[in-house]
């Protein structure tokens, strides 16, 4: 029998009935009196001067209440980097220059949707082209145009790890492969688009209703960009259909709406379209990997080199996070004890690439887990083994980065190499596939430089003993409202239902970063865990009093009911207690308070998942076609808070990660996205989802609130390098570009035929 | 033995983490005190790039080995 009452348990999501009602309301779902409908235009160059812009046109048409451009801007540049000011390099609404095909240059607020689009066309932008670049490769040489002013070889950002010998170890391996991978970029295919409806009022009040994984940074994004204060500025996020890093930063929708609104005091709705999805946000980063991998010959792996050049596009976004993460976790989730990592983030002409489930993990777990199988493979020993032998365990010190505590992949290794077993001998041209990862849980990263804890929340007891949990956690589809719910009335010993969350409105919420890097589950959960505990002992006050207990004794609420720990039939109600205390207290609210940041944890996060995962395809070797069969997890996330939820995180993870090895890509011809539209875009569908599993493993993670970490990013980071080892069992053929499309699968077969018969 | 940062007095154990720091940060305080040496940031950077073996950092680091040691 579990030892909880609430957590673990399966529990309807919060707000899920509103979604499967169709009585949610979204950002677009909402409309305000006298509200006005924003557009954007954009620039149709990849790289080019504004000399001028005309918008008198457009101002003058019938409808058109206001139109800005860069002069009516404070001239700030934008980024989460208030760290590292040279890291902020977007304009957002540019004065002087365009770096890719959709920068955007001027926006309009008319009376409807069809006459702002009009009036864009109206606007008269004169611009002086300029050479431009697109590839990383070329950008990062003397000849290629220089994109931002003083930045050499177009190199934005490079970031190095290291520890150990790696030259001298090297020297004392018996085997050492190099080899080169390419990884695609992805869209982050959110089912909601950007949008945002921002309302300025004559007392100087700014709202703005928007989809956000963090409504604070946004808040000060904001207070920065326009020049106002913080207070002054309140954002609300409504139902949010989907972020996957893609809605952390601010965007133009944001700024656009918030400008004109400014301008002329009344309501703005920005919605992008689909098209502007693609080609005007962020998008994941490509890379291009240089791999140096040296071992023993019984496996042990001695040393690994890792060179990284990323596509950084146009803007430095929250690349330079993502190429600091690819190479922390290119050592994942092995011991290596020499590692060298460099990173270099290229400016290019192209939509800037940045945090995407993963950040930078799904990559270099498609890299790391290829080449490990490739030299497995030379060295004759099994994939299982070479992991066992190498993998992390509980309590090591990633050198110089990171502590682990908790670590479960051990477990997983044999569960899953069980589940294969179990499998048996497999038909022809069919193969399964495993890789292993590990992730972070909470990011611990300020750039931002808060002053404020990481995470924080408020539990307001009610006279009635129902519960308001406040905090600023963005739930973005993921489920935090649940969990964060369910930890709450864990705390507190009351039901699930009991609990009512406001979440991700900074007008009544402490702030919290938001979600981004798996941190709502560890952190705000954190947090929420030591405000209900504050509220709980407040209660614990008048409840001892009343029952008159010896000091030795402790007390607990459990099902409403708050009694001895070691006496539990003797007791007294919740109910009661809360009402007793309330009149005791002179009427005074019962109000709990948490934080949470993380002191002492390494450079990375407090906590780390870890898993394995299994992929079964089927390869036809006449046309290179494959089906993905199966996707088998075993995830070590720690104590498990909301089982549905992992569940559907898992699908998620497998549907989004699957189609980055399969089929997802943006490819661009001279700065331009050629699949801009859900038609031409290709990613796996209902149909095409193969079955997935997940396999418990029991794990305890110190840190995490009720030992629980992260059980949804982390997801995302095995199953390109999965699928890649499970072609290569099936038909005997290593693709090392993503995604590995049939074409690719087809031309390597054809490749193998010639090699044999020569 | 501590080696410290010509421009920003950051501390670094050994001179080839003072270079990694220095090429890093890349900014261009930073930049101008490797040109001063006689290198050009592009070519160290090109360095590291193009070949393993953290080739760039080395050559920073035998200049910052002698100008920047602290005892």
């Amino acid at each position: 029998m579990s030892k909880y009452s609430v957590i673990g348990t399966r529990v309807n999501m919060v707000g899920g009935t509103d979604k499967v009602t169709g009585n949610a309301k979204y950002t677009t779902d909402i409309n305000l009196p006298g509200m006005l409908y924003g557009k954007i235009l954009r620039s149709p160059h990849p790289h080019a001067k504004i000399l001028k812009i005309d918008t008198s046109k457009a101002e003058k048409m019938v409808g058109v209440k206001a139109v800005v451009t860069g002069k009516d801007t404070i001239g700030k540049k934008q980024g989460i980097w208030r760290r590292f000011p040279e890291l902020c390099d977007e304009e957002i609404l540019c004065r002087t220059k365009v770096r890719y095909i959709g920068d955007a240059v001027a926006s309009v607020a008319a009376v409807d949707e069809d006459t702002a689009e009009e009036a864009l066309e109206l606007i008269k932008v004169d611009y002086e082209v300029l050479p431009a670049v697109f590839d990383p490769m070329e950008a990062i040489t003397e000849e290629a145009p220089q994109i931002h002013e003083g930045v050499e070889l177009n190199i934005n950002v490079n970031r190095h790890i290291e520890w150990g010998n790696v030259d001298d170890a090297f020297k004392k391996c018996d085997h050492i492969r190099e080899d080169q991978f390419v990884c695609s970029s992805q869209a982050h295919m959110c089912m909601e688009t950007h949008c945002a409806i921002a309302s300025f009022d004559y007392n100087g009040k700014l709202t703005v209703w928007t989809s956000t994984q963090s409504s604070y940074y946004i808040q000060v994004l904001l207070m920065d960009m326009l020049g106002m204060r913080e207070g002054d500025i309140r954002v609300i996020n409504p139902y949010t259909g989907g972020g996957f890093g893609s809605k952390f930063e601010l965007d133009s929708a944001q700024f656009c709406a918030s400008l004109l609104s400014k301008k002329i005091c009344k309501p703005v709705k920005i919605v992008l379209n689909r098209m502007e999805e693609f080609t005007a946000t962020k998008r994941r980063t490509p890379m291009y990997y240089f791999l140096k991998l040296g071992a023993k010959k019984d496996g042990t792996l001695l040393a690994k080199e890792v060179r990284v050049i990323t596509e950084g596009g146009a803007y430095t976004a929250m690349g330079a996070t993502a190429l600091y993460l690819t190479g922390f976790f290119s050592s994942f989730p092995y011991k290596y004890p020499n590692y060298r990592y460099d990173g270099y983030r290229a400016y290019t002409n192209t939509q800037p690439s940045s945090a995407m489930r993963g950040f930078g993990a799904p990559q270099s777990t498609f890299v790391g887990e290829s080449q490990l199988d490739m030299i497995a493979d030379d060295l004759g020993i099994d994939p299982f083994e070479i992991r066992r032998k190498n993998g992390m365990t509980p309590d090591y010190v990633v050198p110089g980065q990171a502590f682990i505590q908790s670590c479960g992949l051990h477990q997983c290794l044999d569960k899953i190499e069980a589940h294969i077993k179990e499998r048996g001998k497999l038909p022809p041209n069919r193969g399964i596939g495993i890789a292993a990862y590990g992730f972070m849980s909470g990011g611990i990263f300020n750039w931002f430089d808060t002053p404020y804890a990481f995470s924080a929340a408020i539990v307001k007891i009610n006279i009635d003993g129902k519960v308001d949990l406040f905090t600023g956690a963005n739930e973005i589809g993921q489920g935090s409202d649940t969990t964060l719910s369910l930890i709450c009335a864990e705390e507190l010993g009351v039901n699930f239902d009991d609990i009512r969350i406001h979440s991700a409105d900074t007008g009544i919420c402490p702030a919290d970063l938001g979600a981004w890097g798996s941190r709502q589950t560890l952190m705000s959960g954190n947090a929420v865990k030591m405000a209900a505990a504050d509220a709980k002992r407040q209660l614990m006050e008048f409840a001892a009093a009343k029952l008159g207990v010896n000091i030795v004794y402790d007390l607990d609420i459990k099902d409403g009911w708050i009694h001895l720990i070691d006496r539990p039939e003797r007791g007294v109600s919740y109910l009661d207690i809360v009402k007793a205390t309330i009149r005791g207290k002179d009427g005074e609210t019962i109000i709990g308070r948490g934080h949470y940041t993380p002191h002492r944890k390494g450079m990375i996060s407090p906590a780390y998942s870890f898993g394995i995962q299994a992929a079964e395809v089927e390869v036809d070797p006449e046309t290179g076609k494959y089906k993905l069969l199966s996707a088998t997890t075993a995830h070590d996330s720690g104590q498990v808070i909301n089982p549905v939820g992992i569940e559907g995180q898992l699908e998620g993870a497998i549907m989004m990660a699957g189609g980055y090895g399969y089929c997802e890509d943006q490819p661009t011809e001279n700065g331009r996205v050629l699949n801009p539209a859900i038609g031409d875009y290709q990613l796996i569908r209902s149909l095409d989802m193969p079955e997935t599993n997940i396999l418990e493993i029991d794990t305890y993670e110190p840190e995490g609130p009720f030992g629980a970490k992260e059980a949804g990013e982390g997801l995302t980071n095995p199953t390109a390098g999965a699928i890649g080892n499970a072609i290569y069992k099936a038909v005997g053929v290593r693709i090392n570009t993503l995604p590995i499309t049939p074409e690719k699968v087809f031309r390597a077969l054809k490749e193998k035929e010639k090699k044999e018969k020569k | 033995m501590s080696y410290h940062c010509p421009v920003c007095k950051k501390i670094s154990p050994a001179p080839l983490d003072l270079a990694r720091h220095m090429i890093g940060r890349g900014d261009k305080v930073h930049r101008d005190w490797i040109y001063s040496k006689g290198f050009k940031y592009s070519e160290l950077l090109l360095l590291q790039i193009k070949s393993f073996g953290g080739e760039g950092f080395k050559a920073l680091a035998e200049v910052l080995e002698k100008e920047t040691k602290v005892e």
